[in-house]
């Protein structure tokens, strides 16, 4: 008589590079001991495994309050490649979650990554700096990144690393520097931005546009940001094929020209045109930032003067559906109609 | 246990057998042991003895090598045991000897020996050669596994062929399985793909968030700079306005200085002058010079006249003394004669005016000297 089960026992498990999982609440015990066990292949399998299970939050959870967090710090500087690499890979997950996050702030495996920065695999190494990014988006956690001191190692590694972790690295300065700025100048990060401005790689000048919004937005940051000349860089970016990165060099542009002595740059530099092609573009996301920056520009006299012809435009964006470039809009229009 | 026997050493020497102890019947024994053997085996009433306490049954794996527990001294039991065997060797011993009926004693002078006289001479000695025969049950084998038990074979023997398809239908039957199998593989797919959908909406949710928030930042910073240039413009025009009132101030407050000093100082030249005027600071040379010395001159000049005048009148005053001092004198003495008082009074009158001149000259010149010395000390 058939029936659809073929044997009653259920298919074996057959991976033989995972550990054996117990029952129910025993797995992550058991997969602790295993990580702590002298045994290398032991604690390779029972790394896999834990790599599966990560991907639960209530694992996530559960894993936390064993304390898993201090037998991985353990494992990190492991000799073996395999186990670092699947360490990371476990954190990294783990810090998908907000739990998770919360956990390794707490338990300073941030400090205990630095040491993975100069590792000669590039997977740990990538893993190490998705870690930091997912922290980093996190106030906690960036504030976590600061205090470790992880900026100047991060600003060097951006000159030498593959392009994947350099856009990491850039995403995890960016989150940083949102918090505090000056030790990422203390540390040079202008120099190194204003290289990466112009890489073939579209992603990477975005973010390195990105991050010189994050910088321009203190008062220390616009002052060196004015005073490296990175406003004509910012515009020649202006009219990159990248959307991303005309939207971020827009927004490096609006908080950069707050200063007089940016105004007077962003002017010399013929900054108008461009940005009034951008507000132009009905569909462009950088609508917004242009907006705001010839507000900035309008303020200037010169600025006005050119600004008054092309009125227009901001007329047509105040029927915009996007709320936030209405009000821009409204706000463009009273500063260049001011009369003094 | 054994029950006791008496040992009997003699046996009577006519019969050809004998044995240790006469043939008796056994007497009932007991069920269970005595008392009596309590002080051999130290044990509390052992009447009903546990076969599982029982020290001497052998616990453990029966199979097992098993060594015979070592004891350093006899027991009281072995002990005796071999004793009764030394015993009963020597019995057995000593009754040979007296079975075999000996040779008689050697005559006197002459010994017996022992000659060998069977066909093939063997060696005697005391030494019994011994030949060491061992023997050793083999190591304890695991016991091998039974061997499946198959009856023998019993009935007919019958065939039976499956033909293909008639089992089951693997198409229809292999659709379950298949389900199963895709579908936690695509399960699995989609939990991953959603997991990084979610992500990946969470953080282009942060971003949307993040670039409005800039925006609304940049607005922020613009209305800040704007307010701290008006504000800057505004304390500039302040600080000015406040220069400029102030120097007004101080301009008008000079001109009226002035002015009001001009007025005091206006009638302060002619008071000034009128007061040095008064205190005499002004003078007419001529009349200071007339003041200061010719007056003075003129008064002691006229002083000086006064003071001859006073001495004249001193020196007449003194001369009428004198002259009726004298007359006194005259007078109160007997007069001795008036000729000659008349002409000494001539003469005296004569040398009184000389003396008087005289006199007054020698008055003079003290008193021009005492002017002297007084215009000398005037002059002083």
């Amino acid at each position: 008589m058939a029936s659809p089960r073929i044997s009653a026992y259920l298919p074996p498990d057959i991976d033989p590079t995972k550990a054996a999982l117990a029952f129910g609440r025993r797995a992550l015990p058991k997969l602790n001991e295993e990580l702590q066990a002298p045994e290398l292949l032991t604690q390779q399998r029972a790394l896999m495994a834990l790599c599966d299970l990560v991907h639960d939050p209530e694992k996530v959870y559960q894993a936390i309050a064993l304390g898993f967090l201090d037998s991985l710090k353990t494992l990190l500087v492991h000799q073996d490649q395999t186990v670092r690499q699947k360490t990371t890979e476990v954190l990294s997950i783990m810090a998908l979650h907000s739990i998770g996050r919360e956990g390794l702030i707490r338990s300073g495996v941030i400090s205990a990554l630095t040491g993975l920065l100069d590792d000669p695999v590039d997977i740990c190494r990538k893993n190490t700096h998705q870690i930091f990014d997912r922290l980093a988006k996190l106030p906690e956690g960036a504030g976590g990144v600061l205090r470790a001191a992880l900026i100047p190692p991060l600003v060097l590694k951006l000159r030498t690393e593959l392009d994947e972790i350099q856009e990491l690295i850039l995403e995890t300065l960016s989150n940083c520097i949102r918090v505090e700025v000056s030790e990422a100048l203390a540390a040079g990060a202008l120099t190194v931005l204003k290289e990466k401005l112009s890489h073939p790689s579209a992603a990477i000048r975005s973010k390195a546009a990105w991050v010189l919004l994050e910088i321009s937005s203190h008062a220390e940051g616009k002052i060196a940001v004015c005073k490296e000349e990175l406003v004509p860089a910012l515009v020649s970016l202006l009219e990159d094929t990248e959307p991303e990165a005309q939207v971020n060099s827009a927004g490096a542009l609006m908080f950069a020209i707050v200063t007089p002595q940016g105004r007077s740059s962003a002017m010399g530099a013929e900054a108008i045109p461009p940005l009034l092609t951008l507000v132009a573009e009905e569909t462009s996301k950088a609508r917004l930032n242009a907006i705001k920056t010839l507000t900035l520009l309008a303020e200037l006299p010169e600025g006005r003067k050119a600004l008054l012809d092309h009125r227009d435009t901001f007329q047509r964006c105040l029927d915009d559906p996007s709320e936030a470039v209405q009000r821009a809009a409204e706000i463009a229009i009273t500063v260049i109609d001011w009369k003094p | 246990m054994v029950p006791t026997r008496a040992p009997e050493l003699t046996a009577p020497a006519d019969l050809p057998y004998t044995f240790y102890s006469q043939p008796r019947s056994l007497g009932s024994r007991p069920k269970y042991r005595e008392q009596s053997n309590a002080a051999e085996k130290e044990k509390g009433p052992v009447h009903h003895c546990n076969i599982m306490i029982d020290p001497r049954v052998v616990r453990g794996n029966v199979l097992s090598v098993r060594h015979p527990p070592q004891s350093t001294e006899p027991s009281t039991l072995e002990a005796k045991r071999q004793r009764r065997a030394q015993k009963q060797g020597l019995a057995r011993k000593l009754t040979r000897e007296q079975i075999r009926t000996g040779t008689p004693e050697p005559v006197e002078g002459r010994e017996h020996v022992h000659v060998q006289t069977e066909l093939y001479l063997e060696e005697i000695s005391d030494r019994v050669i011994e030949v060491d025969g061992e023997c050793q049950t083999d190591e304890f084998l695991d016991r091998p596994p039974t061997p499946l038990f198959i009856p023998a074979k019993t009935g007919k023997d019958v065939a039976t062929q499956i033909e293909e398809g008639e089992l089951f239908d693997f198409d229809i039957e292999v659709k379950p399985i298949l389900e199963v199998l895709v579908g936690k593989t695509v399960e699995q797919a989609l939990l991953e793909v959603m997991e990084e959908e979610e992500l990946a909406q969470l953080w282009s949710h942060q971003r949307a968030f993040a670039e409005l928030r800039n925006a609304e930042f940049a607005e922020l910073q613009r209305l800040e700079e704007q307010d701290r240039r008006i504000r800057e413009e505004k304390e500039r025009r302040r600080l000015e306005h406040l220069e400029k009132l102030r120097k007004q101030k101080e301009t008008a407050e000079k001109i009226a200085a002035r002015a009001f000093a001009q007025r005091y100082l206006a009638d302060l030249i002619p008071s000034v002058f009128n007061n040095l005027h008064e205190s005499g600071f002004f003078y007419d040379p001529i009349e200071r010079d007339i003041e200061t010395e010719f007056l003075p001159w003129l008064m002691s000049e006229v002083e000086e006249t006064l003071q001859k005048k006073v001495l004249g009148r001193m020196m007449l005053d003194s001369l009428i003394r004198m002259v009726v001092e004298k007359r006194l004198d005259e007078f109160s003495r007997l007069p001795p004669s008036d000729q000659t008082e008349a002409p000494a009074e001539e003469p005296r009158e004569t040398d009184a005016a000389p003396q008087v001149s005289g006199e007054a000259d020698v008055a003079d010149q003290p008193i021009e000297e005492k002017e002297e010395t007084d215009q000398l000390v005037d002059e002083e």
